[in-house]
């Protein structure tokens, strides 16, 4: 196995380690002051994600097993500590945010965007707050003018996701062949997928489909 | 009464009392350890890899269900192995990262990148326990029916 010539872990932006000026003063470069702090700033905030993750798992798991205590006070205990330990993790990724550069409006990358932001958002009451603007509804996709799924669509795309042909989704959907592949191509315009890889290629990525889903095909 | 595919799978797995395997593949080892730690008590069993060759090492050599992916690692970093691993492999492969996606400085998207080659998911770091389940069960029930369904 060859490795690759090490590149660094966090790729520190330019400015980090160039020289500073020789009449480098504070306040008369505000500009490269600001860059600079604004890249230590991101650079600190990227170091923290590794404990933070760590201890945001370490709380989690022991709140999960807490739960099959009588005790109730300790609980109560365990139960603060993930709270705050979420609050901590709302804030850095808010602090993430303050440093990143806009993003694109490029299908693909705001495909990715909507599923990051989705995950980062389940289960958090202040991840609202936390990720700032971009604040839509899961279903509601980021290209301008496309529609929502029905639900009846949603299932249907759950199931091709999940493997299943036409034909086998339509009997556990209890609707014709036919009806089931104009449901296909109707997610498929909405979603804006070519074909079905792309289709469920995009479906990984945003999340539409309800996950885990234990709920049955035919309700 | 129908089962979904995971449930049966589950059923099945729970039957034969099979783990399920994971493979993280973080340089940060407190991560990993924390991982372990957590899914240990929801009885999947998994491998830690601080270096991205010893992850690529760790899946030829043995079957896993999922891989976790931190991008920024020293040597081949993550979105190389993502494309060693796609070469030959469907496995589910979540990739993690923190911020630090994008700056003036540095204007690229890693995990819309990662998303180009073939990621699963993309977990934004740091992500809580809850959210760490729900993304491996969900990579789970992505398996094709005809794996779970008996006949």
């Amino acid at each position: 196995m060859t490795e690759i010539e090490n590149t660094a872990p966090v790729p520190l932006a330019a400015g980090f380690d160039e020289e500073l000026p020789d009449d480098f003063e504070i306040g008369r470069h505000s500009s490269t002051r600001s860059r600079l702090a604004s890249e230590v700033g991101a650079a600190i905030a990227h170091e923290l994600n590794g404990p933070v993750t760590a201890l945001l798992l370490y709380v989690g798991d022991i709140q999960q097993r807490c739960d099959r205590l009588a005790d109730e006070s300790l609980k109560q205990v365990v139960d603060s500590a993930v709270l705050e330990a979420e609050r901590v993790c709302a804030l850095i990724h808010k602090i993430g945010d303050l440093f990143e550069a806009p993003i694109p409006e490029d299908t693909a990358i705001s495909v990715a965007r909507d599923a990051i932001t989705w995950w980062a958002r389940t289960g958090h009451p202040d991840s609202k707050v936390a990720m700032g603007t971009g604040d839509h509804a899961i279903n509601e996709s980021s290209r301008s003018g496309a529609k929502p799924l029905t639900p009846r669509e949603r299932e249907v795309l759950r199931l091709v996701v999940q493997g299943y042909s036409n034909k086998e989704g339509a009997a556990l959907m209890g609707i014709s062949y036919r009806t089931f592949e104009c449901h296909r191509a109707e997610v498929m315009h909405k979603l804006g997928a070519k074909n079905t890889a792309e289709l469920v290629r995009l479906a990984l990525l945003e999340t539409t489909v309800p996950c885990p889903s234990p709920e049955q095909p035919s309700a | 009464m129908e089962f979904s595919p995971q449930q049966i799978t589950n059923g099945i797995r729970k039957l034969t009392k099979e783990p399920r395997r994971i493979l993280v593949i973080d340089d940060d080892a407190s991560v990993g350890a924390a991982i372990q730690a957590l899914m240990g008590h929801h009885r999947y069993q998994t491998v830690l890899a601080s270096r991205s060759s010893d992850g690529i090492r760790a899946l030829r050599q043995s079957h896993f269900d999922v891989v976790m992916l931190d991008i920024f690692m020293p040597g081949l970093n993550g979105l190389d192995v993502l494309d060693h691993v796609r070469r030959d492999s469907s496995i589910p492969v979540i990739v993690m990262s923190g911020f630090r996606l994008r700056s003036p400085a540095q204007p690229m998207d890693y995990l819309a990148m990662a998303a180009e080659r073939g990621a699963t998911l993309c977990m934004r770091k740091p992500f809580t326990a809850a959210e760490l389940i729900k993304a491996v069960e969900w990579t789970f029930s992505l398996q094709r029916p005809s794996e779970g369904l008996p006949a």
